[in-house]
């Protein structure tokens, strides 16, 4: 297996590298700190390698060749991030998670939104923030100027060694930079180029833009969650970021299916309102088949479930401020569980409770008389009383119980840790699944701005140490 | 299923799951591979959940269920019955993908677990969607949408901060069902891209607890770095400081999410010079207005001020003029529409074609409804869908074409009643 190891030398650039020891210029702490780092830890993690290939690797490529190699899914794939805030991130996010390499470029004039929002650790330095940190972990910073002509150039070399192109910049930027799909075939031609806009590439409002609760208020969600008779709760976070972060990746991942079949590249025209919109379809259904618009007197439903014409379904008061729990009944002997549960209490025998149809019909009612019972424990108590007698009930979480308290998500490893430069130890939430052959990975906490920049442009665009310096000082790099 | 085109053709998923699930094999289908929905012989549970076309609660007629699974064939046996498991196995045996939401250790049991099943097919993937994951000390609780969102955190953050008493609100829609559906489909599709390279299959674990509790934005960071617990508030984003309202009323009685008044001098004069032509900009135009860093660190009186007088400003409109205005002048506020308000939106109805007239043969010929249509445009790979089926309409086909069975067994087993068989009888 001598050679698989020595492959990964030479691909990792190391024989060939010299050290930049002979750099003079403005920058020249920073500069020679980060190529002296890179150095270091390229070596370092090469003899990992080498270590790795030679124990369980090594059996299993002899056996199956060199693909079984792989630990990651998207191990190989190149990624150019031009992404920012929380949509786009959230789309790369999973790609880097998978084992894709991820180049974040960014440029110190046009940061980041989420370097610069709470929770921010410090305000001297744009490494601080915690939401960036958990949104941006496993990937690459690179800085680089597009609006110089030699930064352009060496975007163009990046994408020709690039399997796919995202970006969630409003619909036409990446055409004024002239760097349309078209030209990006020209580069790569089997290049995947995901746009994230608001509003999709096409169409009379294409150059109308979103931010998560845009979205959210345009594709219906906002409008479908409240209590009747009052303004719209809607969502308190931008649900459409995660969301059009998911149908961005799955998108891309399909995409990469694609390519292995035909060899062929594609332009994915993504926006987060339809995205929004596409999960709107039984209402739609409701309307378009019945006539009935959502928007009716009743409507929306609380946490109710009309739907579903079940009771109990809610949200109850329990012990402690402000404090909830929840219960959804779906069958008969679910409820007689509850009952028991609750110590048979005599309101139970109410004819209007004995059956779904009766309960679902005397709602009011049914909650009162259950919350009465909830109000007298917390969340939690009334959570692991009704779910050992068998009954659907939880707690509504605050963020410790989810951090701290919850064995659930202790038990599965929800929060995962990662040191970073600047914020030392620090926690993120894990890719929610396990995976028995290629589970995700978590290499690095988010990159300190510019962190990769030496190594990109040198080891993988092939720059001079002495041509770096000249990127620095003209404000390229 | 998609019609020939779409970046999973060739790819087989059998599909054995309910309301957490359904959205999986519904994604998988509509971009072309082919979906077996197998289902108990009077049909999964979700067939019962409402509305119903014309209000007829028959399991053939949940809007529910066809908003969930378009692009689907229908094979109805009982997987607890020796021909049900045979099935399963047979099937499972050719297939890429098996996507499934039981309980945990319910298959298995029925000797259709993934060690059984990859025993036959080391190519398989197999995707668990449960509740809260196949191990710890809540495997075997019960969950439903609404469990998953209180558990998951994201009811924490959802309701009101000016409505007496509220509780947290559950969005409607099935978001913890879909959220857990997104996770398990990502999972999947990473799993066939890794399967391209070495022919190896795997099983994956997906938690609706986990995936609802890593999709709730700040919530997690502002505790985990600063120990600050973010609260609700009506119609936005959840704080841990409390932020301006955004829910601005219109002159037709609905609702505008106005915000970033003051994100940089540009906008803000373009808004006081819109507000100007209409002579509704009272004193906005003076220079303490203007100090944007100010403003944006909240909590002046001036911008205090000048949200009121925007706001009197938009009351005096309707939701869509003031959408249409703002979005000229790049403001990105949006009008909170109720979903078939959409249909109605040329850029997405008619420019995008986000909705889609799907025919429903089984009603009648030349008989179709619109339904939403794509999440994503791929270029090179459309979207298609076609009607979700009836139950057991493809029991017939999957078992003569695809396992071989003769004419004499299926119609006896049919007589048996462990398989149903079903005929296209328009009403």
């Amino acid at each position: 297996m001598e050679h698989v190891s020595v492959g990964i030398i030479q691909q990792r650039g190391i024989a060939k590298r010299t050290i930049g020891a002979e750099l003079t210029n403005p920058h020249p702490p920073m500069i020679k700190y980060l190529i002296a780092m890179y150095n270091a830890v390229s070596v370092f993690q090469a003899c990992i390698r080498i270590k790795d290939s030679t124990s369980g690797a090594n059996k299993l490529a002899s056996q199956n060749g060199p693909s079984s190699l792989r630990e990651n899914a998207l191990q190989g794939i190149r990624v150019i991030d031009f992404t920012w805030i929380v949509a786009g991130p959230q789309c790369t996010r999973i790609l880097a998670d998978f084992g894709a390499e991820v180049i974040k470029v960014e440029n110190e004039s046009s940061l980041d939104y989420t370097r610069g929002i709470p929770p921010l650790m410090g305000s001297d330095s744009p490494n601080k923030s915690g939401l960036f940190n958990t949104l941006n972990r496993n990937k690459r910073s690179l800085t680089l100027n597009v609006m110089h002509p030699r930064g352009m150039e060496v975007l163009r070399d990046l994408i020709s060694v690039s399997d796919v192109i995202v970006e969630n910049f409003s619909s036409r930027v990446l055409e004024k930079w002239g760097l349309g799909y078209v030209e990006q075939r020209k580069l790569r031609p089997d290049i995947i180029y995901c746009s994230m806009s608001g509003f999709g590439h096409s169409g009379r409002d294409r150059d109308y833009v979103t931010w998560g609760p845009t979205a959210q208020a345009l594709s219906g969600l906002t409008y479908m969650s409240g209590l009747p008779g009052h303004e719209s709760a809607g969502w308190g976070f931008s649900y459409m970021d995660h969301t059009g972060g998911f149908y961005g990746a799955t998108a891309i991942l399909m995409a990469l299916l694609h390519r292995n079949q035909t060899g062929e590249g594609q332009h994915l025209d993504l926006s987060q309102v339809e995205a929004g919109i596409s999960m709107t379809g039984a209402a739609i259904l409701d309307f378009t088949v019945n006539g009935r618009p959502f928007r009716r007197e009743g409507m929306p439903p609380g946490n109710r479930a009309p739907e579903r014409q079940i009771a109990p379904h809610n949200s109850y008061r329990c012990k402690g401020e402000d404090r909830w729990c929840v219960i959804s009944v779906g069958e008969e002997k679910e409820w007689k569980a509850m009952v028991n549960a609750m110590g048979n209490p005599p309101w139970t025998e109410d004819t209007r409770f004995s059956n779904m149809t009766s309960r679902f019909e005397n709602q009011e009612e049914l909650d009162a008389n259950i919350e009465r019972w909830t109000s007298e424990f917390t969340p939690h108590e009334v959570f692991e009383t009704l779910q050992k007698a068998g009954v659907p009930a939880g707690a509504v979480q605050t963020p410790p119980e989810r951090t701290d308290l919850d064995p659930q998500l202790r038990h599965r490893g929800f929060l995962a840790e990662v040191e970073h430069d600047e914020l030392g130890m620090t926690r993120v939430e894990s890719m929610p699944m396990k995976m028995s052959h290629t589970p995700w990975k978590l290499d690095s906490a988010s990159p300190l701005l510019g962190e990769h920049s030496a190594e990109i442009y040198m080891d993988l665009l092939g720059v001079t140490p002495d041509e770096l310096n000249s990127f620095y000082e003209e404000g390229i790099a | 299923m998609n019609k020939g085109k779409g970046p999973l053709n060739g790819i087989t998923v059998i599909e054995l799951c309910g309301e957490r699930g359904q959205l999986m094999g519904k994604l998988m289908g509509d971009m072309g591979a082919r979906v077996i929905k197998i289902e108990p012989l009077s049909g999964v549970a979700e067939r019962c959940i409402g509305p119903f076309k014309d209000d007829d609660p028959h399991p053939d007629r949940s809007l529910f269920f066809w908003a969930h699974n378009t692009s689907k064939e229908s094979l109805a046996v009982e997987i607890e019955s020796e021909v049900g498991k045979m099935v399963v196995e047979q099937l499972a045996s050719k297939a890429d993908v098996l996507l499934e939401d039981f309980p945990p250790g319910y298959l298995p049991s029925l000797g259709l677990g993934y060690d059984d099943l990859s025993s036959m097919n080391s190519q398989l993937i197999m995707t668990s969607l449960t509740g809260f994951g196949q191990d710890g000390p809540y495997k075997d609780y019960k969950s439903s949408d609404i469990v998953s969102l209180a558990m998951g955190g994201i009811m924490h953050s959802c309701g009101y901060d000016d409505v007496p008493d509220s509780p947290p609100i559950r969005p409607s829609g099935d978001h913890g069902n879909k959220i857990s559906s997104h996770y398990g489909l990502i999972g999947t599709l990473s799993a066939l891209f890794h399967r391209n390279f070495t022919g190896e299959g795997q099983y994956i674990d997906v938690s609706a607890h986990e995936a609802c509790a890593s999709t709730t934005e700040y919530a997690l960071p502002m505790y985990l770095y600063q120990k600050k617990v973010v609260f609700r508030q009506t119609g936005r984003h959840h704080g841990a400081d409390p932020t301006g309202k955004t829910l601005c009323k219109t002159s037709d009685g609905k609702y505008l999410i106005v915000f970033q008044l003051f994100n940089n001098l540009n906008s803000w004069l373009s808004l006081v010079k819109w507000m100007q032509k209409e002579n509704m900009a009272e004193d906005l135009g003076d220079e303490r207005f203007k100090d944007m860093a100010r403003h944006r660190a909240r909590g002046t009186k001036d911008a205090d001020h000048a949200f009121e007088i925007v706001r009197k400003f938009i009351s005096l409109h309707t939701a869509e003029e003031i959408y249409r205005e703002a979005q000229i002048r790049k403001f990105p506020w949006g009008p909170v529409r109720s979903p078939e308000e959409n249909l109605e939106d040329p850029h997405f109805a008619e420019d995008r074609g986000m909705f889609t007239e799907i025919a429903h043969d089984e009603l009648g010929e030349g008989v179709t409804f619109k339904y939403v249509g794509r999440p994503y445009d791929l270029k090179e790979t459309p979207w298609d869908a076609t009607r979700p089926p009836i139950i057991g309409e493809h029991t017939n086909s999957i078992l003569s074409q695809d396992l071989g069975y003769s004419r004499e067994k299926i119609e006896s087993l049919s007589k048996q009643n462990v398989i149903t068989t079903r005929k296209l009888m328009p009403n």
